[in-house]
């Protein structure tokens, strides 16, 4: 296959809300992580928050770093989601909420049973119940796919509001309040940790593992081969044809 | 031993006069309602048979050797200073959450209402750079409070301390003794005010659940990310199945 038939899969748009998402996800995690200097809570031990503090010259500048940079991605995403309301945001939503139980269900088990077993013993253990090794077809995302970006846009929406209350404490928040700000931040934590929990999983997939490696390269290049998209995304490939 | 600024306190020649109260007010620039600093008189004994006497015990945050305040901040914006034992807060790190005001045994925490972040008596840090005493042991008329580094038998306070050792009592709640750093010479007078620290359910959710779990979650889930990446370096040469379109490699 020297030069195989490229379809498109992402605008340049896309492209690059995609890394302006990912290098502000990181930034975020790692000086929220820091934020956290507490014995009894110090997720990485004491060191982490104690070393990236040193870098930013104290934790108060941090907070700072951390809630600009947060700022800065909401703003950026705000311009996103309103400039391209219909020609991207809608459909990503519309596409990424909605699953087919049926088919969607059956393929995240066979996808799994099939990642952790490997396609010779999933033959040898699974096929003798009856089914054949393929799994049912796919739209624009997999269920994978769709089931992170649900989790990854709610946890985001938890992370924006608890982040907001948290910063408006000083300004706003009288000392009756603060049990809000409180909550806010253990709120704020757990939503971190299952979004990086979600992430790892979509970096695994994305960028690690083989099979989706087409899709990888795309998310620079913004064109998969059709090859591809015929085996992963089968629903969209037809969708594509038929236009 | 290491440095640890205190006071030592005569309550005996306390007069609730107030001075103390006022100086720091001004002295820090604490706003409205909010004072760093308190006077707390028991109730008067009528029934005893003796003159009637009442104790005055002038008090402020106890720069705690295990501060539950500091244990209840998730940030790290209050803390010990290694440098001199005193318990402060960083301002620009604290959001004010109020977490270090709930755990604080003495009540010694406020939010301050202009700055709307934790507050309380750090011994006049601004008056201690410029070589000053706290405001509060400057002013006082009857000079009830003495202040300075306790294991420095130099200083007032440390003077005391070593004279006294025995004598000097703490304030505490027997349920959760943070081993204060101001010291009451004599009759201390009322001594169960103190209340039991108490961590608010937010931090300890946090702590107790939402901690461990979390660790578990990511834990597993990078465990698990390892394990796939484990199996797809070792076994290279697992292919899908062939596919109905008779295209193998598709998947490459």
């Amino acid at each position: 296959m020297s030069s195989p038939k490229m379809i498109q899969r992402h605008t340049r748009a896309g492209i690059f809300i995609h890394w302006f998402n990912a290098a502000c996800w990181f930034f975020l995690l790692f000086t929220g992580l820091a934020l956290i200097q507490n014995p009894e809570l110090n997720p990485l031990g004491a060191w982490y928050p104690k070393a990236v503090r040193a870098v930013f010259g104290g934790g108060a500048n941090l907070l700072v770093a951390h809630w600009l940079v947060a700022l800065i991605w909401l703003a950026v995403w705000v311009v996103y989601l309103f400039w391209g309301m219909s020609r991207f945001v809608a459909p990503f939503l519309n596409s990424t909420f909605s699953l087919e139980p049926n088919r969607d269900i059956q393929w995240m088990i066979k996808k799994n049973l099939q990642m952790t077993l490997g396609y010779k013993m999933m033959a040898k253990l699974v096929k003798p119940l009856g089914y054949d090794g393929h799994l049912p077809p796919q739209e624009y995302y997999n269920a994978g796919q769709k089931l992170a970006a649900q989790g990854i846009i709610m946890g985001a929406l938890v992370l924006i509001g608890t982040g907001f209350i948290m910063l408006f404490s000083k300004y706003f928040f009288s000392a009756a309040d603060t049990w809000l700000v409180q909550w806010s931040m253990t709120v704020h934590f757990i939503a971190a940790g299952v979004t990086t929990a979600l992430l790892m999983v979509h970096i695994y997939m994305a960028a690690i593992s083989k099979e989706e490696r087409p899709a990888f390269i795309s998310m620079f290049t913004g064109t998969v081969p059709a090859e591809y998209a015929k085996h992963h995304h089968q629903l969209w490939y037809e969708e594509l044809e038929e236009k | 031993m290491a440095k640890q600024l205190g006071m030592v306190v005569d309550a005996g020649l306390c007069i609730d006069c107030k001075g103390c109260m006022a100086a720091c007010k001004v002295a820090n620039e604490v706003p409205g309602d909010n004072w760093r600093n308190w006077i707390k008189s028991g109730d008067m004994d009528w029934q005893a048979k003796k003159r009637g006497r009442m104790v005055f015990q002038p008090g402020n945050c106890m720069q705690c050797d295990k501060p539950t305040c500091v244990s209840a901040c998730p940030t790290g914006a209050t803390y010990k200073s290694k440098a001199d034992g005193v318990v402060v807060i960083d301002r620009g790190l604290c959001i004010g959450c109020g977490q270090c005001i709930k755990a604080c045994p003495y009540g010694a925490r406020f939010r301050n209402e202009k700055l709307k972040v934790a507050d309380k008596c750090d011994f006049c840090s601004s008056r201690r750079a410029v070589g000053l005493e706290p405001a509060c042991v400057s002013t006082c008329p009857t000079k009830a409070r003495a202040f300075g580094d306790l294991n420095d038998p130099a200083s007032p306070a440390g003077k005391l301390m070593a004279q006294s050792k025995d004598k000097a009592t703490q304030v505490v709640n027997a349920q959760s003794n943070t081993d204060p750093n101001i010291y009451y010479l004599g009759d201390a007078g009322l001594k169960s005010w103190p209340v039991k620290a108490q961590m608010p359910g937010a931090f300890e959710f946090w702590k107790n659940l939402a901690d461990p779990a979390v660790k578990v979650v990511v834990g597993l889930t990078g465990l698990g990310v390892l394990a796939m990446l484990g199996k797809q370096l070792m076994l290279k040469n697992d292919a899908p199945p062939p596919e109905e379109h008779g295209e193998e490699g598709g998947h490459e």
